[in-house]
């Protein structure tokens, strides 16, 4: 109970700390505008196939964008020595990185939605016709890459070429999650329903994030304890 | 299938038969060379350290 | 005394190699509805074993590592991670060329192949971050991190894309179909390659963890060097 607790304390100060500056929610929102503006260059809204990709475009837009939000995560503490002193602090490491988790959650989120809503209008998709079930997966789906990028964010926080390691290292690793929304993004995007077959695919989702949720928190103090 | 085409066959499958085993056995043997220069050098570097910290030592 | 252990390695594994290949090329008979081509096979699975074997090996060596802090386990866990990188690439490259006789096609999407070529970018992953950390106890922490990371993720990935795709012809294996579908004179015939390349690798991983050693002396001979040297000054 301490642990959630104290997550959410370190959730909440990211996201206060976000709010005022919005650097993360500028950067990754306008970023993903522009991806969403080159695919539409690159595949033809109008046509019949890219509704069907609809879904693929939409998360690689995603983990594009989370990218960015992973990356300033935990850099943003290296200036005043603000990670040492996070770390040398009460807070137990596994709520740190949940903390962090927490906020990445949240922020990819507003970034999800405004793409969501960019996607609408530039490829005239109509996305709000199964919205539980839509934000359902979009929850299970952004938690998953949340962890990772929270866990990869603390992994490579110290090294040289940290922008370019994250995204090297996150990709393949967050391959069957983005498979799974994807499958998922596609059917709901199409108003079809979830049929029983794609029921696996949420098994996917809930079984990756469970796992590494798991697997975070019990790395945590070796990930980012010196 | 007329035997002329089976022959065709039969050779142009044993080219490939060759180029993957060749492939494979390039690959491993680029990593052996890669491995065994890899040894010469850190051999040298370790040399090299040692008179180092020998020279080093001595003055004390 | 270990490099003779090595050697020895090497020289029982070129012998049995010698031997397979003698008997693959000779003494086996063409597959009925492949021709030559299959006996890329009898490289083409071991090398995929021998792969994920590795990556195995090498989350137990991290876990190791982890609990007892013993720098030799990561020693041991980078020279496995690497070595099984090597045969994933030969296994990627056999089957693809095997793909290109019997399908028509260099590569395809189907669930042994992607999810291959993604553990294979995992660990060139987990190869580019030990690259990128000079200090050996934090390069150590944090790629057994990612190797225990890699693995489980690449469980995962074995089994969704499975869902996702099959192209691939099934199990041949027969612990995995229980017989009858692989004549047993070519099934016995990967074991002993499977053996051989084992052996291979094997002596692969002993050279390799031998050099991270001597790169570890290096790097404490120079902080010592280079402590010496401020005393004096």
């Amino acid at each position: 109970m301490r642990t959630i607790r104290q997550s959410l304390q370190v959730a909440r100060k990211d996201l206060a700390v976000e709010l005022r500056t919005k650097e993360s929610l500028n950067a990754a929102g306008a970023f993903a505008i522009v991806i969403l503006l080159l695919f539409s260059f690159a595949f033809d809204p109008a046509a019949e196939e890219t509704k069907e990709i609809a879904g693929g475009l939409l998360w690689l837009v995603f983990a594009f964008a989370g990218a960015l939000v992973f990356n300033r995560g935990f850099a943003r503490e290296l200036p005043n020595e603000c990670l040492d002193a996070l770390l040398s602090s009460p807070l137990s490491p596994a709520s740190l990185l949940m903390g962090k988790a927490s906020a990445n959650f949240i922020m990819l989120l507003v970034v999800e939605a405004l793409s969501l809503l960019v996607f609408g209008i530039f490829y005239n998709m109509r996305w709000w016709l199964r919205p539980w079930e839509l934000a359902g997966i979009f929850a299970l789906a952004t938690w998953g890459i949340s962890v990772v990028g929270a866990v990869f964010g603390a992994l490579t926080v110290n090294l040289r070429l940290r922008e370019l390691m994250l995204p090297v290292l996150i990709y393949p690793l967050l391959i069957p999650l983005l498979m799974s929304a994807i499958v998922l993004t596609n059917t709901l995007l199409a108003n079809g329903a979830m049929t029983a077959d794609q029921l696996i695919w949420v098994r996917v989702l809930g079984v990756f994030d469970i796992v590494f949720t798991a697997l975070a928190v019990a790395l945590a103090e070796t990930i980012l304890v010196n | 299938m007329d035997p002329h085409t089976l022959a065709l066959m039969y050779a142009r499958n044993f080219m490939f038969m060759f180029y993957g085993f060749s492939a494979a056995w390039l690959i491993v043997a680029v990593y052996v060379i890669s491995l065994a220069r890899r040894g010469a050098r850190l051999k040298k570097e370790l040399d090299d350290v040692r008179r180092l910290t020998d020279s080093a030592d001595s003055p004390l | 005394m270990r490099e003779k252990f090595v050697i020895g390695l090497a020289a029982a594994a070129g012998l049995l190699l010698a031997f397979d290949l003698y008997r693959i090329l000779l003494v086996l008979p063409d597959e009925a509805m492949q021709g030559a081509i299959y006996r890329i096979m009898f490289f083409h699975i071991p090398a995929a074993l021998t792969g994920f074997t590795g990556y195995f090996v090498a989350l137990i060596l991290s876990v190791l590592y982890l609990s007892s802090g013993n720098l030799k386990y990561d020693s041991l866990a980078a020279s496995v991670t690497e070595v099984a990188l090597v045969f994933s690439c030969v296994n990627i490259v056999t089957g693809s060329i095997w793909a290109r006789v019997i399908w028509g096609i260099w590569w395809t999407w189907d669930y042994r192949l992607t999810s291959t070529l993604i553990s294979i970018l995992i660990y060139a992953g987990y190869l580019m971050l030990r690259r990128a950390i000079d200090e050996p106890t934090q390069r150590a922490r944090l790629s057994a991190a990612l190797s225990i990371f890699g693995c489980v993720d690449v469980v995962i990935i074995w089994k969704s894309i499975e869902w996702f795709r099959t192209q691939h012809p099934g199990p041949v294996l027969s612990i995995r179909t229980g017989g009858g579908n692989i004549d047993p004179a070519m099934e016995h015939m990967i074991y002993y390659n499977l053996l051989a390349i084992l052996m291979l690798a094997t002596a692969l991983v002993l050279v390799r963890t031998r050099q991270e050693d001597i790169s570890r002396e290096i790097d404490s001979l120079r902080r010592t060097a280079n402590a010496a040297e401020r005393n004096i000054a």
